[in-house]
């Protein structure tokens, strides 16, 4: 066995004496027995080859071909080759050479001496013999038996033909023709020994079912292999027959769509300063709630090139298709009015004069706000009573103070007599209503009057009566003590009979008193709701009760519920019939008033909201076609209210002048007003305790 | 007993009858709810309001009669039969069958919206009327990226780019652009077709956003609708022109992407040899020209062989616009579209870089103008000569022509919208640009009106005056804007005052001729003269201070309140709201005015 180490090429090559023998060997036995000789042949290239490709790997593994070599061939079986004919140097076995590296000899001979080393030849050395040695390049250092192999002709050309992948041996022909010597008569059977079927001869039934299939399909035009040919995507659509019937719109009535709002000076990428709000201004926009905020910022840009892209131009677009599919469509008359157009054709205020438009007198004395005024029948005087619990007598046209009554309570409300001849006033202060006697007129009316308010002291003693009628020990005079504060007085116009209002009587709320047989009557006991006033209808005996929300008309003669107006007010706050008897105007706390037309509906004709603040009390003029409001807002309203006697024609309404001039203070504005009984004048009393006479 | 409970048989009336709620509708129609959706899209049917909503606030009302019309439109079987087909071909993919889910795939049925088309606008005109949205959203649709994700196929963004560029190529050549503004939002644009002003938004050529709170189903079914619409439209349009469409392009300028550029050079060959004068150079269109009497037919074959040889030498182009002109211009053109035309007739324009190209090469042809750009196919090169104005938007430039003006992009837009060319000076390279104003707004009816709204009011005057004859003004002074200006403001002081004299002479003599109809009508003297009195004491009141004016304020205030108390509660609320709404406009002008009193103060302090 030899191992080989080409040192100039760097590659080690195992080879092994055996297999070079055999080569040798195999022209001769070729043929003779090629089938044995053969399959070694291959065996061995192929081993060849793996040698030379693994020791072309690396050295360690060269090394352990080394030892399989060794394992496997023994030289001393057949030894023909120049080799073996040296006996092998080294003695040591099979262990690495590793062991050996310093040790001098390399095993012992067969008699016990040890096998020396050659000695090393230095690098100089080496290179002096082999630039010497023309044949040193076949020189082979052989490290197992430390020793120079030269390697002959032969074995160079081995070792060349190895390198280049062919067969080592150039006579071995690779492509040698097959020789099939495997004798195949009487060697059993094959696989199958069936007669071949003969479905395998004829077409399948199956196939063409479908081909025909495709066929039909094909004929009938279901598969088409040509593409559809591609029609003109465009044409002309609209032709230039403009008048033709068949250009109308089928179906409902088409709404466009509004057009999107087109782009204002905010908008630009270069805006001019003013549009651009500052930083504290942007910052506001936070507080803002988010449909008051604005939806665009505006923004400057010093150039076109510094313009991004706008980040919501998707989005936009999205929501306007939206919009467009998705919002409900109608067709609406765009308001372009001028508000000039809406106000009312209303009369020049000129031809609807007289009415009272400037303060012409201020009665002046109450050292508290007056809660009410009346005025005589006659127009000649003015009975006005206040909180400071007073009240006091005045002459209308001089403002003279003709008398003072002090009854020690504050004063709700004063109410002359209607008849001429008998000037009484009924006051209601705290919860007693006084009815005075004022002491005006002739002698023989005094006479009456005195008998009229005369009361006998044993008459007024029975708890279970409503009111208790006494005598008035101070002014001469009679004193009613209710069970409540009492809020109005109103006289029938007959002068004998009068109502008291208890706001909070609950079932003796309102009263009715006959003056001349000193009785008290109660018909009204189930109001529902909480009684603000009561008046006596002007000509018939008809009676209006008003509680906060509705107003209750009553047949006093049948004493039964005739009509039951609905205000739709939250709290009324006065009532007033128009003279004529078929109109009723309505107050209330929340600056509203209403006008009744009674033979119209029992719903107001028409509200009318002239105050910012509470309606104090309202009033019809007795002759005048005049109505007035006063309110907790300091002013009083004078409005012209005609109503006509044709039935078709609707009550005229005009607002007329704002009576300013009292002073507001913390008990209100202006509390009271009444209209003089024959002069278009009106007496408004103010909480600044001043009377004030507006005239024409 | 419900609420509202009808004896049965007896069929419902009103409101009830004649509204239907949208689920209700869906179910009628037996379509899926994007099904409907598309239907409805297509079919431009949608909700409508009714006057009492039955079955509660919160629902959608159609009308009755846009139901059945849905539901005899043929489309709806077309779409059952696509969403059918579709299950096919899935069934197919399912049994992996791939030979005939090619096959399925390959002859989708499809359906065509040309009938849907006229049925929604019988006439053209109803069809411009409605273009706004169709041209916004098509813009949109040509800037944005293909999204596989979106269902958003390349195709699709090419024929929107395809069709807005022709669009605009015929809006160029028929010189019908109005008014143009550039804004955050994009570049706004109208323009005026058969006597319908249609303004669009076309979005800045950047990269755009896209942001995912988009459905973009419902875009794209607006898009298909938009796509067809605008497609009949341009082959109108061109068909008015005598073009064919859709036009075929020089493949050259189309892979540069210049297909507007391509377009409009397309438009001119074909219209070109209508006009019977061509100069180039194929032997048998000479021929035909040489006759001069064309008959028909040789003029469709003359229309045929100029679009297949489109290709024309870029410098006969100009030429070749004149012609035109002369020939089909003049008697149909109206005054607008003849000062537009000429506008920019005697400049050249070259574009750099940096300047959005397709706005500017759309909108400078539009006014008359010759442009140029940097790169290949362009016309002419920026060291031509002839250059007048260079359209630049940089902080500076190294090498510069003496011979041109180096001005920003924004003075070709606010010229367009003066309708008169402005001076450059404060548009010049390096400088801020005075502000850009929009085009749409009424100034006066705004109630405010900016600085340089006034400016480029005072020149118009100026130019308006500078067209005519005028005696006091040479040449030298016509040449410089600047003079002009200070020319305008003199002439409307002189202007101001003649006119006062004159108000001042017509009070006189309308004085006199009352008076003498009173004498006609038996008025005597004393009578009028108290008028006058009582009008002289009128006078004196306003003369006397504070106190008379105050009771005057009180009177007009109690009038108001007057009216207000007769008024009906409607009406009063109605007339608030009126209130409120001018009240509004006024602070918001205060503002402005505020602002702009600040910034001026800024910039003086």
């Amino acid at each position: 066995m030899a191992k080989l180490k080409i040192r100039d090429k760097k590659v080690k090559i195992a080879i092994t004496k055996d297999k070079k023998k055999k080569d040798k060997a195999d022209p001769e036995a070729v043929p003779e027995l090629p089938v044995e000789s053969s399959s070694p042949t291959r065996d061995e290239e192929h081993s060849d080859s793996r040698d030379v490709s693994q020791s072309s790997d690396s050295e360690r593994s060269c090394e352990s071909n080394e030892v399989e070599g060794n394992d496997l061939h023994h030289p001393a079986e057949e030894s023909d080759s120049s080799e073996d004919e040296v006996a092998p140097r080294n003695t040591i076995g099979d262990v690495p050479l590793e062991w050996y590296k310093d040790e001098e000899h390399i095993g012992y001979d067969i008699a016990g001496r040890k096998i020396k080393k050659h000695a090393r030849k230095d690098k100089i050395e080496s290179f002096l013999a082999g630039v010497d040695d023309s044949k040193n390049w076949r020189k082979i250092y052989d490290e197992y038996n430390d020793e120079e192999v030269e390697l002959t002709k032969k074995e160079i050309k081995l070792i060349k033909r190895l390198l280049k992948g062919s067969t080592p041996h150039a006579e071995v022909d690779p492509y040698a023709p097959y020789v099939d010597w495997f004798d195949w008569e009487d060697k059993g059977h094959p696989l199958s020994n069936a007669p071949e079927p003969k479905r395998r001869f004829i077409p399948s039934k199956w196939e063409h079912k479908k081909v025909v299939k495709y066929i039909r399909a094909i004929r009938k035009g279901w598969i088409k292999f040509e593409k559809p040919e591609e029609e003109p995507r465009h044409y002309l659509l609209w032709g230039d027959d403009f008048t033709s019937a068949e250009n109308k719109r089928q179906g409902l009535k088409y709404i466009p769509a509004p057009k999107p709002k087109l782009a204002g000076h905010e908008e630009s990428y270069n805006p001019s300063l003013e549009y651009i709000p500052t930083q504290e201004e942007i910052n506001s926009y936070q507080l803002m709630y988010e449909e008051d905020r604005p939806k665009f910022i505006p923004k400057r840009y010093e150039s076109l090139r510094n313009v991004p892209a706008y980040e919501n131009a998707l989005k936009e677009g999205f929501d306007r298709c939206l919009d467009l599919y998705l919002c409900p469509r109608t067709r609406k008359k765009r308001i372009n009015i001028d508000p000039e157009s809406l106000k009312p054709k209303l009369p020049s205020r000129k031809d609807l004069k007289p009415y009272p438009s400037k303060c012409y007198l201020e009665y002046l004395g109450h050292s508290g706000p007056v809660k009410s005024v009346s005025v005589e029948i006659s127009g000649q005087w003015l009975a006005s009573g206040s909180t400071d619990g007073t009240i006091r007598l005045w002459e209308v046209e001089t403002g003279r103070c003709l008398k003072v009554w002090e009854v020690g309570q504050p004063v709700n409300h004063v109410a002359w007599n209607p008849l001429p001849q008998l000037p009484i006033l009924a006051v209601s202060a705290g919860h007693d209503v006084l009815l005075l006697d004022t002491g005006l007129g002739d002698a023989e009316e005094q006479h009456r009057i005195t008998e009229l308010l005369h009361m006998e002291e044993s008459a007024s003693t029975d708890d279970r009566d409503l009111v208790s009628w006494a005598r008035e020990e101070m002014y001469g005079g009679i004193r009613l003590k209710h069970s409540k504060a009492v809020a109005n007085v109103e006289w029938h116009r007959k002068g004998d009979y009068f109502t008291t209002v208890m706001p909070k009587g609950d079932t003796k709320a309102v009263l009715l008193h006959q003056l001349s047989k000193k009785q008290t009557h109660n018909p009204f006991k189930k109001l529902r709701g909480l009684a603000v006033s009561a008046v006596f209808h002007p000509t018939r005996s008809i009676f209006f009760i008003s509680t906060k929300n509705h107003i209750r008309i009553y047949d006093l003669l049948k004493s039964k519920l005739i009509n039951k107006l609905e205000t739709g007010l939250q709290e009324v706050s006065s009532v007033a019939v128009h003279p004529g008897g078929d109109n009723l105007i309505v107050g209330s706390k929340e600056g509203k008033m209403c006008w009744f037309d009674m033979d119209l509906s029992s719903r107001p004709y028409k509200i009318l909201k002239t105050h910012p603040k509470d309606i104090t009390n309202v009033a019809f003029h007795r002759s005048y076609p005049l109505f007035a409001s006063s309110s907790e807002d300091c002013t009083a309203y004078v409005f012209h209210g005609m109503v006509y006697s044709d039935l078709n024609q609707n009550p005229l309404i005009v607002p007329l002048e704002i009576l300013r001039g009292h002073a507001s203070s913390k008990y209100g504005g202006v509390l009271d007003c009444k209209f003089h009984p024959r002069q278009p004048w009106l007496f408004t009393a103010g909480a600044d305790s001043v009377i004030k006479l507006y005239c024409h | 007993m419900p609420k509202h409970y009808r004896p049965p048989g007896k069929k419902k009336e009103g409101t009830a009858a004649t509204f239907i709620t949208r689920t209700k509708a869906v179910r009628n129609l037996q379509v899926s709810l994007p099904l409907f959706r598309k239907l409805c899209i297509l079919k431009g049917v949608f909700p409508r309001e009714p006057k009492k909503k039955i079955e509660g606030s919160e629902k959608t009302y159609y009308h009755v009669k846009d139901i059945n019309f849905l539901m005899h439109e043929p489309l709806r079987g077309k779409l059952w039969d696509i969403k059918a087909y579709k299950k096919k071909i899935k069934k197919a993919r399912g049994k992996k069958n791939k030979d005939l889910v090619e096959r399925l795939i390959d002859r989708q049925p499809t359906y065509k919206l040309d009938r849907l088309v006229l049925e929604r606008y019988p006439t053209f005109v109803d069809a411009l009327r409605d273009l706004d949205d169709c041209l916004t959203m098509v813009h949109l649709f040509a800037t944005l990226p293909a999204m596989e994700s979106e269902h958003i196929q390349v195709d699709r963004i090419h024929n929107c780019r395809r069709l807005s560029h022709e669009w605009q190529a015929y809006i160029s050549r028929t010189h019908c652009l109005r008014r143009t503004f550039i804004s955050v939002k994009g570049i706004y644009y109208q323009a005026e077709v058969e006597g319908q002003k249609i303004t669009w938004l076309t979005p800045h050529a950047l990269q755009q956003v896209v942001t995912d709170d988009v459905d973009f189903n419902v875009m794209l079914t607006f898009l298909e609708f938009y796509e067809a619409l605008l497609g009949f439209v341009n082959f109108k349009l061109y068909h008015s022109i005598n073009v064919k469409y859709p036009p075929i392009l020089d493949p050259r300028l189309e892979a540069l992407a210049d297909e507007l550029y391509a377009l409009c050079r397309y438009i001119v060959a074909g219209s070109r040899t209508l006009s019977g004068n061509s100069q180039s150079g194929i032997s048998s269109e000479s021929e035909q020209t040489g006759n001069k009497k064309m008959n028909i037919e040789s003029e469709e074959s003359e229309v045929r062989l100029a679009q297949l040889q489109h290709q024309l030498p870029a410098n006969e182009r100009g030429a070749l616009m004149n012609m035109m002109e002369d020939v089909n211009g003049a008697d149909e053109e109206d005054q607008d579209t003849k000062e537009c035309k000429s506008l920019f007739k005697d400049f050249k324009f070259f574009l750099s870089r940096e300047v959005p190209r397709e706005s500017l090469l759309f909108i400078i042809p539009a006014f008359g103008g010759l442009v140029s750009w940097e790169g290949d196919g362009a016309p002419f090169k920026e060291t031509d000569e002839d250059v007048t104005h260079q359209i630049v938007d940089r902080p500076s430039l190294g090498r510069k022509f003496l011979s041109r003006e180096y001005v920003q992009p924004q003075w070709i837009y606010d010229c367009i919208n003066a309708r008169i060319i402005l001076p450059t000076e404060q548009y010049l390279l390096g400088r801020i640009p005075p502000p850009h104003l929009s085009p749409f707004v009424d100034n006066k009816a705004e109630g405010y009106v900016p600085e340089y709204a006034e400016t480029i009011k005072r020149l118009q005057a100026a130019a308006r005056r500078h067209v005519l004859p005028l005696p006091g003004l040479d040449a030298m002074d016509l040449a410089d804007p600047g003079s002009l200006l200070a020319e305008g403001i003199i002439d409307r002081a002189e202007a101001n005052e003649a006119a006062e004299q004159r108000q001042k002479l017509l009070k006189l003599e309308q004085q006199y001729h009352d008076e003498l109809n009173m004498e006609l009508q038996g008025i005597t003297f004393s009578a009028v003269a108290s008028k006058g009195n009582s009008q002289i004491s009128t006078g004196d009141v306003e003369v006397e201070e504070e106190g008379a004016n105050k009771a005057l304020d009180q009177v007009a205030e109690d009038e108001l309140n007057f009216s207000k108390v007769s008024m009906s509660r409607k009406q009063r609320g109605l007339m608030e709201a009126i209130q409120i709404g001018k009240e509004r406009k006024r602070n918001k002008i205060e503002l402005l005015k505020k602002r702009r009193k600040n910034s001026e103060a800024n910039r003086n302090g």
